[in-house]
């Protein structure tokens, strides 16, 4: 029943598309805007990692503090698996506006919301000790190599969040909830959201982990 | 109904099983660092990276292929997705090893 309920949406969108958008390639161009998009950032976040790596490790001579002496791995973990707890519950929301429950999609578009609201603050918290503790982004290449990469995913992660917060507004404005339309909304703000969870999936391990 | 159409999607509970092994995996990654902590020096220095990395990618196609539903949309998207990360892993691959991080053989 889902998976007919899935195609349902994309062809309900299909046919608004058929007035309002082009899809000379079978896929609707807003979509297909997005892939292109989500592998554009592939270069800009492969960039900021690379360039993390030419400086971590390196010696910036005598007295000269590293991120990688701060690294609170059970905090990150937990941030990291609340990431991806918050994949979860976007697809969720995405399933459950292709079966038409839009209570469900109200519910988990907050839940995925209110999980990136966390993952921001606990790298606020993480920023914060840092620079407590002397790591200023300014301290050496390897400080501010850490803080563009990572500051640059919490920037997506709030961009996302306002994204998701406005659909959920929309949703509960709206008496009859997000139309077919604003379905495809939802899978493209998904698409986003998913690939924020998956750059920090290599961030995660690329940073943190490998040492 | 179109092809398309046909096309097994995943259920809800496919989803939290995924989410569930994509936990697991995280798991391991941290039980990894750790283990590396204290057992890192008697193994050569490949080794745990090479773990990290391989289940990290793991993560990464499950999220990219589910959630992201790329295993069933068109090969097209597929392969638009395709070009951003292979561009970027070779501009890695190559800044690294110019910058000297990683040696080249030969």
């Amino acid at each position: 029943m889902t998976d007919i309920a899935h195609d349902d949406l994309d062809e309900a969108a299909g046919e608004h598309d058929s007035h309002g958008h082009h899809e000379s390639t079978g896929v609707d161009n807003r979509k297909l805007g997005m892939w292109f998009f989500l592998s554009s950032e592939f270069l800009f976040f492969g960039t900021l990692i690379t360039n993390y790596l030419i400086f971590k490790g390196r010696d910036f001579g005598p007295g000269s503090i590293y991120p990688v002496e701060f690294y609170d791995i059970p905090f990150t973990s937990i941030s990291s698996f609340v990431l991806l707890m918050s994949s979860l519950t976007m697809v969720l929301a995405h399933a459950a506006l292709a079966r038409g429950d839009q209570n469900q999609t109200r519910t988990w578009l907050a839940a995925t919301a209110m999980l990136g609201l966390v993952f921001v603050s606990g790298q606020f918290f993480e920023f914060t000790e840092f620079v407590l503790e002397g790591l200023k982004l300014s301290s050496n290449p390897a400080a501010s190599a850490f803080y563009l990469l990572t500051g640059f995913h919490g920037i997506h992660v709030v961009v996302g969040v306002v994204l998701l917060l406005s659909l959920w507004g929309k949703s509960v404005r709206q008496p009859e909830g997000l139309s077919p339309e604003q379905g495809l909304n939802v899978e493209l703000v998904g698409l986003y959201w998913h690939f924020v969870d998956i750059i920090w999936i290599v961030i995660f391990v690329v940073v943190y982990l490998i040492q | 109904m179109t092809q398309a159409a046909q096309v097994h999607h995943p259920t809800t509970k496919d989803y939290i099983r995924i989410a569930v092994v994509l936990g697991v995996l995280t798991a391991f990654e941290i039980a990894l660092f750790y283990v590396e902590g204290a057992v890192g020096e008697d193994m050569p220095g490949w080794v745990f990276p090479l773990a990290l990395i391989s289940l990290s990618a793991i993560k990464f196609v499950m999220v990219v292929a589910y959630f992201m539903h790329l295993r069933y949309e068109k090969p097209m998207l597929s392969r638009v997705f395709s070009i951003g990360a292979v561009l970027a892993l070779s501009l890695f691959l190559i800044v690294l090893a110019i910058s000297g991080r990683i040696a080249i053989s030969g």
